[in-house]
């Protein structure tokens, strides 16, 4: 079975308000899906919809060809899970709180709890009630619940809120070696745009409740904007010149000059010597490609929704 | 290891690590001091009426005897586990959601109704220790005080009495755990306690008090006095069936409800 999270026409409404509209999805085994939208997308009511937390006003979904239901629960021994800010019970200690997931999750081998402290480097900590760690830590607990059982797909939301740079690129490539050396399942929201950028093999665009895109990373390239920015000491002359030339050239504000034509982008070294020529030789040249941040605010944009 | 024994060792070792069950302990405590010490005036009448509003309060225990003395316990697990029961019950199933621990509860490959059982074994068996602690402290600081009127068949009669009391109370702790669920939190079941207490006292005055579950231990432990009829089967019938409520109401929250 290729597809392991898949959702038929999902939605979710509170009286008058759409939260989630006919979401359709699917995740294949081994990818990390990157869910990404602004505040009150509709994100993490998926996600509790994808839990069993919330039941659908109408579609379904499906995890590992099993519809999703509150009465359904063996199919999370497979799914591990953190959602939102991650809470433990502050008078237990980090170990005594992995030992109560342990037990609820029928797990008789007691030492995944040391080994899910060790891998998410929490063995300093393994001893201090919950309620004294930092956010950072706090999270690193999330994650270890989440993978404690070692699950075959992981469903997380805003995984990395808290940790510091390290702790940022540690659960990165955490979560990279498991999807791409174990074939785990990640589906993973977040608003930290330049993570998912580095992290998703797959992008899904969430905005007022509806599934605005979905694309491939490596399909990503071809669709983020690209564009020459250049500048001369003689800006004028040389903004004469390449428009001369048939050159789309025009002063951003940023102060430079750019060129959206994808023959200039993929041959700056032709507009360096056209310039040179034209003795107005370029003080910058540089090809400039748009991040998943702006693509993603333009994405937005473009199918009418507010950013704001 | 079965399921059920997993979810309530986990929800045991929340309580005992928690700090509200030694203040719990020590709250029922005080329910067999404050009775020996009002027998302890009674028993002197110069005492009581040179003690002021202590020796006035000390006279609504009725006489310094073991009769009077296990009434006034009945009295106390009746009306006061009305109120502390109530607030464990809150506490055990409250605490999930001020603490947002309760996500951590809905995903797991165990049958939610088994957690919401697990946490009705924990409410029982915590508020059966209050109350046994508090029967024994109670005949032992009766002992010391040296009160007349020991029978054997006395103390059977004020135990079960006592006990009886104590687990309808136990009963009426289940819609409790349905509106801290509902109420997502403590507050919610801490006012359905104390309206439910306000209006035992009206409906128990009224005369109808064996129709209305929460007045129904109060009225067994002879809080009216001995004129006001016990509440009899129908009365014991409809705290079971509130108690049957809260618990399929409060299993069918956990199953069917949105968790937001």
């Amino acid at each position: 079975m290729n597809e392991v999270i898949h959702t038929v026409e999902l939605s979710k409404h509170y009286g008058r308000v759409q939260a989630v509209e006919e979401i359709s999805l699917s995740v294949r085994k081994g990818e990390i899906y990157g869910f990404l939208g602004l505040n009150g997308a509709g994100k993490t009511t998926t996600i509790r919809m994808l839990l069993g937390m919330i039941r659908p006003s109408s579609g379904a979904s499906y995890l590992l060809g099993e519809r999703i239901d509150g009465g359904n629960y063996g199919i999370w021994n497979q799914v591990g899970y953190l959602v939102e800010i991650p809470y433990s019970y502050p008078e237990l200690t980090v170990k005594e709180n992995l030992s109560i997931i342990c037990k609820l999750r029928g797990i008789g081998d007691k030492k995944v709890v040391d080994q899910v402290i060790d891998q998410l480097q929490l063995e300093p900590y393994a001893d201090i009630k919950a309620g004294h760690l930092s956010l950072g830590n706090a999270q690193r607990l999330g994650l270890a619940k989440a993978l404690l059982h070692k699950p075959a797909v992981l469903i997380l939301d805003e995984p990395v809120n808290g940790l510091d740079p390290a702790g940022i690129v540690e659960i990165r490539e955490l979560l990279q070696n498991l999807a791409h050396q174990h074939g785990v399942t990640i589906f993973i929201s977040s608003h930290i745009l330049g993570e998912m950028a580095k992290l998703a093999t797959r992008i899904g665009i969430i905005h007022q409740g509806r599934l605005l895109q979905e694309v491939d990373a490596d399909q990503l390239e071809v669709l983020l904007r690209k564009r020459l920015l250049l500048n001369a000491r003689d800006k004028t002359a040389a903004l004469n010149a390449l428009a001369g030339a048939g050159y789309s050239v025009r002063n951003n504000e940023e102060g430079f000059m750019e060129i959206i034509d994808d023959q200039a982008i993929q041959r700056p070294e032709e507009i360096a010597c056209f310039m040179v020529q034209h003795n107005c030789p370029p003080t910058l040249l540089q090809v400039e490609e748009e991040d998943l941040e702006s693509y993603f605010l333009r994405t937005i944009e473009e199918t009418g929704g507010n950013v704001q | 290891m079965n399921r059920l024994t997993a979810a309530f060792s986990s929800e045991a070792r929340k309580v005992l690590r928690s700090k509200i069950l030694w203040i719990s302990i020590l709250a029922f405590l005080m329910i067999p001091l404050v009775g020996g010490f009002f027998m302890f005036i009674l028993k002197d009448p110069a005492l009581a009426r040179s003690s002021g509003l202590i020796g006035a309060k000390a006279q609504l225990a009725g006489t310094a005897d073991w009769p009077s003395y296990f009434q006034f316990l009945s009295q106390a697990v009746a009306v006061g586990g009305l109120v502390l029961f109530g607030f464990v019950s809150s506490w055990i199933f409250g605490r999930e959601y001020s603490d947002r621990t309760i996500k951590d509860l809905l995903a797991l490959p165990i049958p939610r109704i088994l957690i919401v059982l697990a946490k009705f074994i924990t409410v029982f068996l915590w508020c059966l220790v209050l109350s046994l602690l508090v029967l024994v402290l109670g005949l032992w600081v009766g002992k010391i005080v040296v009160l007349p009127g020991w029978s054997g068949l006395l103390a059977v009669q004020g135990c079960k009495t006592f006990l009886l009391c104590a687990i309808l109370t136990m009963v009426l702790c289940t819609p409790v755990a349905f509106f801290a669920c509902w109420g997502r939190g403590y507050l919610t079941p801490l006012g359905f306690v104390v309206l439910s207490l306000i209006f035992a006292q009206i409906v128990a005055a009224t005369g109808y008090g064996q129709f209305f579950p929460w007045a129904v231990p109060a009225l067994l432990s002879r809080v009216a006095g001995s004129a006001i009829a016990l509440p009899g089967n129908i009365g014991y019938f409809l705290v079971v069936l509130t108690g049957i409520a809260g618990l399929i109401g409060t299993s069918l929250w956990w199953r069917y409800a949105d968790h937001l």
